[in-house]
């Protein structure tokens, strides 16, 4: 519970990053797993293929970014839209506990699944009595 | 790549699809307004602005002169089990995702009914699914199509 905690969305905006755009950017919905040597999140990213994602980690923060990279066809009439153009974005702050050189990640069907390794030191470390 | 659609064609006329309401008057009725509200507050409370939750997923309708198109967006579903129905002027999209956390599996079921005008030449409907969204083809009938007709005048 307590290195999960470390793991909060981050509060910034696309406006604070001075991301302009068409609209402002949404959080796409997502799930953290905690297992004993890694988080596994995964992102929940309709229409991103892989040119419209970035995956950024920098100063303790995980940045996921997502654009729907589909076209659509010109000289279509919009009946009903309920999906929105604007991109996805996903800040979590970990704070060191993810060690950042180790993370995998894999982009199918719209689903972003990464694998975040511990960091050695947020390892539960078995100490031995003698 | 194709999606396996399980074509059932069939004709049922006091079926009302329970559509998101296409705002064109006659076919606004009390249960579309019903639905709408409680869409609007679903997404309104949780915050997650058009994502999949509950079942519920986000449908966009489309028309060009040759097709009607319905988008869905679907990530992570099992291919093999997107359903796609047409009953008279409504189009019903089924889709499941298996999820498993540790040892334990759960699946999550997506239904949606949509309404589509009618002169769709069923025979002839197509779907694809890619990077989660599930789009589908609906031909309009030759006859519906807007055609030019030109009249010479004596």
């Amino acid at each position: 519970m307590s290195l999960l905690s470390t793991l909060i969305p981050s509060l910034s905006r696309s406006g604070a990053n001075g991301e302009g755009g068409p609209a402002p950017a949404r959080r796409p919905r997502y799930e953290i797993e905690e297992t004993e040597a890694a988080y596994g999140l995964t992102v929940f990213l309709p229409g991103v293929a892989k040119d419209g994602l970035e995956i950024t980690d920098e100063d303790g923060q995980l940045r996921i970014a997502g654009r729907r990279t589909a076209k659509l066809p010109e000289g279509l009439t919009a009946l009903h839209v309920e999906s929105s153009d604007a991109a996805f974005e996903l800040v979590l702050s970990h704070d060191g506990s993810v060690d950042a050189g180790k993370i995998s990640a894999e982009l199918k069907d719209g689903v972003l699944h990464l694998t975040l390794a511990k960091a050695e030191s947020a390892k539960p470390r078995k100490i031995s009595v003698n | 790549m194709a999606v396996t659609m399980r074509f059932i064609h069939y004709t049922h006329p006091n079926v009302r699809g329970i559509a998101p309401a296409t705002f064109s008057g006659d076919r606004y009725s009390r249960a579309d307004i019903e639905k709408q509200i409680d869409w609007l507050f679903g997404t309104a409370l949780t915050g997650f602005e058009g994502s999949a939750r509950d079942g519920q997923f986000p449908v966009d309708l489309y028309e060009d002169k040759d097709n009607t198109y319905v988008r869905a967006e679907l990530p992570g579903v099992d291919r093999g089990a997107i359903g796609v129905e047409i009953v008279d002027g409504s189009l019903s999209i089924q889709a499941s995702r298996k999820g498993k956390s540790g040892e334990t599996e759960s699946t999550v079921s997506f239904s949606r009914v949509v309404s589509i005008p009618d002169e769709v030449q069923a025979d002839k409907v197509s779907a694809s699914y890619e990077n989660g969204v599930l789009t589908v083809t609906l031909p309009r009938k030759e006859e519906a199509k807007p055609k030019k007709i030109s009249v010479s005048v004596n």
